[in-house]
């Protein structure tokens, strides 16, 4: 027969075991898609912008058009094929500064399937430099990946930022000394407002083999899309 | 253990007789079995079509075959058809094998055949399930606690939300006419075993093979789509959707299967006497279900098929640049959609009516109505599938007809809801965990038909459709009315199926835990829903708040609730005070039998002469006429009314069985 | 057997019956489903509405007049259901195993056929007001000179586009308040749901087809477009901002961006 205190030593034990069992799925589910390794921004100096003068933080990022550069270890990892940015996905840049973003783009491309995303918007004059030559506009039928900051509108400070990479060409030789050819560097810069946090994943649809192809990277953490933190 | 998949099948074949491999095949030799075949098969097919174009998707898709091929050959269901091709067929004693005769608690893991085993069997996987999914809608909820938890990425949480979907639907179709069906049904009915044995085996090992394929999803890139599968985010799903696909090919068989045998059992097996006026009515809930699923899940099935032709074909069925179109799988999805919400329902409301009379110690109030209510509420079912998509644009002049079908469906329901407050109407009630559930049902599902009302109104619908409103709807009705009436019978039938009683306090704390935190946590979601807040978002605007820590906290209450459920079913079962025969005084057949129940449940098959819900006609507690098989019927079926009771032709039986009763004690 | 309990009815003979204090049962439920039915009507009178917030178009307010009016309608239905239950969990509960049985009551025809009917009233009911409400909210497409939005929705972005203002194009909504508006929606990729949840309008976007909502704006201020389908990865961030202002604001900005009006 049952008494209190086995009934009670019961229930206890069955909710501690539940909350257990809750967490460790929580533990492997979340490991199952992991992402490893957040890039701050790294600050140096101030900067006059529109908004007057602010502290001056500097990104550096990468688009590659294999894994095995990245984050993902020298053998790819799981999928050694797809596209990644990198060096991480996750992005931390301080709140109320001038943040100033470069990325070296050494993917081929191709047309953008909305046109909207080879324009700049968003960035400090509506302008990119691409290899030194400030643009608001790329070809859209040659672009290589974009780089689109947004997030929901009424939890932070708006901050919609959309530049185009533009593609390197398909016959591009290898750069001496590198896995890849000579890359497009394309730079550009943003006003943090508050605190917040906001995503960015990439416009032009490169997740090839995959339906619209905006599968495989397009739609993994970790490739083609990552947070960005304004702290 | 490889040797395991090619030694089976011969030496089953060549040991008709049911010696040798047959007997030593149970969970442990399928799991082998199933592994060493999705070994080879993974292995061939990596061999041959990693490389190509849908490469991955074409592996998976073998290797999850193979796997639950090798696990049906490893717990030996192709045993008896390799038998019959080879020309012998099972002796009785490989019968009496097959029914678990004399193996204690070996025969649970084997294909066993007796209906009672299967039974038990379904009600474990039923709560292995809720276990599983019940622990996903806690991760869900811990992350909305608040809208910058960040507490799961949004990868994980669509897995999360996709899964947590799947689960609770499979596990809430099978949560009635599973275990009750399975076990109740036969007995209820004056029948020995099903029709099919062999097949209610086989469709209860056929979801245990599917359950390992659907959790690889989680480990496959996760089911990003939501439970739904909706195409062309299906098309584009990693490997994870395949294992959805197979795990949907595998289900709907099965539930097929299940569905043939328990309508096959029911039309044929009833005992002398069983007219359908005297054929209690979760009887009738229970055909409802599996009748209606018989030609919902084909289609989902077929849905299945397209897109694995898509992913692994290149097939466009579901891709418009192709010719293909994305309404054509929302056509298919919902045609099984609809109809599925009602294989939920109406067998758990339908143990709720059955349960009623028993502890309101009166008759069903309108018998007749009840199965009216329940045949509108099919036949409407299978015409309301498109208020799904009055917002898809599919066929926006539809969707009036489609608000005419689905209003309709409110008046059988309502009808549902006149039997069993006719049945309370001046009743002794007893308020016991069961009919606590029917109070819980009536107060709950009225929440739910009330929203499904707003819903199925096009203009409101707009405004609503992919809402948490649309979350909280359709919980309020397949947790609030439909798993609230699976725990009442559950608590009904526990010591029938186990032979002891359910701890009642236990029994008393979760309900109380599991209902309060329900209600918190859905009128929770109600509100941010007509505030804005969409479905399966990972964060949302800080509007929402407030509503969802309230839900969060309200789930955490219900997930307690479930484990001191849970707790109460495991210690009782294993130490509860031994229960006898007929403990609510109940009248239907399975009450008659003792406990533990005999192998063919029967000694004499009954004679039934009445209804089993002659309450009020006597003082005593009567039971269903017990009479011997050679007697002649006291009644003709066609002069039964429903608002008759025909008297009991004598008491003598009764008492008899009463007496066996006391002698349990 | 407690005696404030009638006796039992003959098998032949259901229901009906005259004895007094089951006379004063009926007027007791009766009081306790008016009292419920009176705070679920101010429960639907403050309540739903309200939740919803104001509404920026009179479609908006036509959906939030349904859901008040179904909710007050719902109300004495809710309440002679919670009513039953309730009393008879307060008067009719036995205290432990009952020792007799209830009445052997199989029915009752006329209470039957009256709850069908009144059920069958209220659906038809249901059903005229849907139908004259769907005449209300497709009143903006049949107006004079609609502005045409073309909405395009992407894996997680929205862009909105005017094809009679010199195409302009947008990440945000802009719209002239009290001018009537078209939205033609489709996709690139996945089906979304493009959801204005202020205006109340909700259509699907999807790859290969174009689909219609249509909405006139009322009241100045910035609301919420929302993707309503799970699109994927980050379908909880595809939203943005849906701004209505007035006409000669609407034409600056168009200017500014390059159109005209």
């Amino acid at each position: 027969m049952l008494t209190r205190g086995s009934v009670a030593f019961g229930v206890g034990s069955a909710i501690l075991g539940g909350a257990a069992a809750v967490a460790l799925t929580a533990f492997i589910l979340s490991s199952a898609g992991a992402t490893t390794g957040t890039l701050s921004a790294t600050v140096s100096g101030t900067a006059s912008s529109p908004k007057g003068l602010l502290p001056h933080a500097f990104l550096d990022l990468s688009t590659y058009p294999d894994s095995e550069a990245g984050s993902h270890g020298s053998d790819g990892g799981a999928h050694p094929d797809w596209v990644t940015y990198g060096p991480v996905t996750n992005l931390r840049v301080p709140a109320h500064s001038l943040v100033t973003v470069t990325i070296k783009q050494y993917d081929t491309g191709g047309t953008i399937t909305n046109p909207y995303f080879a324009k700049v918007h968003g960035t400090v004059d509506g302008t990119e430099l691409i290899d030194g030559k400030s643009v608001t506009q790329t070809d859209a039928d040659a672009v290589g990946h974009t780089f689109t900051i947004h997030a929901l509108p009424t939890n932070q400070d708006p901050l919609y930022v959309s530049v185009p990479l533009p593609a390197v060409a398909d016959d591009a030789p290898t750069s001496p000394g590198s896995d890849y050819p000579d890359p497009h560097v394309v730079t550009f810069s943003f006003v943090t407002g508050g605190k917040g946090s906001y995503i960015w994943n990439c416009e032009y649809p490169c997740g090839d083999g995959t339906y619209a192809k905006f599968g495989g990277p397009m739609s993994t953490q970790g490739y083609m899309s990552g947070t960005l933190t304004v702290a | 253990m490889s040797a395991a998949v090619s030694d089976v099948a011969p030496q089953a074949s060549t040991a008709p007789t049911g010696g040798g491999v047959l007997r030593r095949l149970n969970i442990v030799t399928a799991v082998w079995a199933g592994s060493a075949l999705a070994a080879i098969g993974w292995f061939i097919a990596h061999e041959l079509w990693q490389d190509g174009d849908h490469g991955s998707d074409q592996v998976v898709l073998v290797t999850l075959i193979c796997w639950s091929v090798g696990f049906m050959v490893g717990i030996g269901a192709f045993n008896g058809p390799i038998g019959w091709i080879r020309g012998n067929d099972l002796a009785h004693e490989d019968e009496l094998f097959l029914a678990g005769k004399d193996q204690g608690i070996g025969r649970y893991f084997r294909f066993t055949t007796d209906h009672k085993v299967v039974g038990i069997q379904y009600l474990i996987v039923t709560m292995v399930l809720f276990a599983l999914g019940g622990t996903l809608a806690m991760l869900i909820r811990t992350n909305l606690i608040s809208p910058d938890s960040q507490f799961l990425s949004a990868q994980t949480y669509n897995a999360i939300v996709g899964l947590h979907g799947l689960i609770m639907i499979i596990a809430t179709i099978i949560m009635v006419t599973g275990p009750f069906g399975n076990f109740i049904v036969p007995i209820m009915i004056g029948a020995r075993d099903m029709a099919f044995p062999r097949l209610n085996a086989l469709s209860l090992w056929l979801i245990v093979a599917a359950i390992p394929v659907l959790f690889s999803a989680a480990f496959l890139g996760g089911i990003p789509t939501g439970w739904v599968g909706y195409a062309p985010l299906a098309d584009q799903a990693p490997p994870g959707m395949d294992a959805y696909s197979i795990f949907i090919l595998i289900f709907a068989v099965s539930s097929a299967v299940a569905g043939a045998n328990i309508t096959t059992t029911v039309l044929t097996m009833r005992a002398r006497g069983m007219s359908w006026r005297r054929t209690p009515i979760f009887v009738f809930g229970t055909v409802a279900s599996v009748g209606l699923a018989l030609p919902a899940f084909p289609l989902f099935m077929a849905s299945q098929i397209l897109l694995q032709v898509d992913r692994t074909q290149g097939g466009q069925f579901y891709v418009a640049s192709g010719g293909g179109s994305p309404w054509l799988y929302a056509n298919l999805f919902w045609l099984m959609g609809h109809p599925e919400v009602y294989v939920i329902l109406i067998p758990a409301i339908a143990a709720l009516m059955e349960l009623t009379p028993v502890f309101a110690r009166k008759p069903l109030f309108s018998f007749n109505t009840a199965v009216i209510a329940i045949a509108g509420i099919v036949g409407l079912s299978v015409m309301v599938w498109a208020h799904h998509m009055y917002a898809a644009g599919w066929a926006p002049d539809l969707n009036g007809p489609f608000m005419l079908t689905t209003e309709m469906i409110s008046v059988p329901t309502g009808l549902l809801f006149l039997v069993i407050l006719g049945t309370l109407w001046r009743g002794r009630i007893w308020t016991t965990v069961p009919m606590l559930a029917t109070y819980a049902m009536l107060w709950n599902f009225i929440i739910g038909g009330i929203t499904g009302i707003y819903l199925s109104d096009v203009p409101a619908d707009y405004a609503l459709h992919g809402s948490m409103f649309v979350t909280a709807h359709f919980h309020y009705t397949l947790m609030g009315a439909g798993l609230t009436g699976a725990i009442g019978a559950l608590a009904y039938w526990f010591p029938k199926m186990t032979g002891r009683m359910l701890n009642e306090r236990a029994g008393y704390i979760s309900f109380w835990l599991v209902q309060i935190g329900f209600n918190v946590t859905f009128i929770g979601m109600f509100a941010v829903g007509l505030a804005g807040q969409p479905r399966r978002v990972v964060t949302y605007a800080h509007l929402f708040a407030a509503g969802n820590l309230v839900s969060t906290l309200g789930a955490y209450c219900i997930g307690i609730g479930m484990l001191v459920l849970l707790y109460a079913i495991v210690s009782s079962w294993m130490h509860g005070p031994i229960a006898p025969a007929n403990p609510w005084g109940a009248k239907t057949l399975e009450w008659t039998v003792p406990n533990p129940i005999p192998l063919e449940n029967f000694e004499v098959l009954p004679v039934v002469t009445e209804d089993p819900y002659g309450y009020g006609v006597d003082e005593a507690f009567l039971t269903a006429e017990l009479v011997s098989g050679s007697a002649p019927r006291t009644a003709s079926t066609g002069s039964a009314t429903a608002t008759q009771a025909e008297v009991a032709a004598g008491s003598g039986q009764q008492v008899a069985t009463l007496d066996r009763e006391a002698g349990q004690l | 057997m407690s005696t404030d309990l009638p006796a039992p009815d003959g098998p032949s003979e259901p229901v009906v019956q005259s004895v007094a204090g089951w006379r004063a049962e009926r007027v007791r439920i009766f009081w306790i489903w008016l009292v419920l039915t009176g705070l679920l009507v101010v429960f639907s009178l403050t309540v739903p509405a309200r939740l919803m917030g104001p509404p920026a178009s009179p479609t908006m307010h036509s959906v939030e007049s349904t859901m008040t009016l179904f909710s007050v309608a719902a109300s004495p239905v809710a309440a002679l259901v919670w009513a039953i239950a309730l009393y008879s969990l307060l008067r009719w509960r036995s205290k432990g195993r009952p020792t007799a049985d209830g009445p052997a009551i199989r029915g009752h025809a006329a209470t039957t056929v009256a709850w069908a009917v009144t059920s069958t009233v209220l659906c038809v009911f249901l059903l005229v007001w849907g139908m004259a409400e769907m005449i209300v909210i497709n009143s903006p497409a049949e107006a004079n000179a609609p502005l045409v939005v073309d909405v395009t929705g992407q894996q997680w972005v929205w862009t909105f586009s005017y094809p009679s203002q010199g195409n302009v194009e947008s990440d945000q909504l802009y719209l002239p308040v009290d001018r009537p508006v078209i939205f033609h929606v489709t996709s690139k990729d996945v089906i979304h749901s493009f959801w204005v949840v202020q205006m109340g309008i909700k259509i699907d976007a999807n790859p290969g087809e174009t689909t219609k909502t249509s909405v006139m704006p009322d009241k100045i201020g910035v609301f919420d477009v929302r993707c309503a389908e799970l699109c994927g990865l980050r379908h909880a961030e595809m939203q943005t901002s849906a701004h209505v202002v007035s006409a000669s604001d609407f034409n600056s900005w168009l200017s500014q961006n390059g159109g005209h009006s």
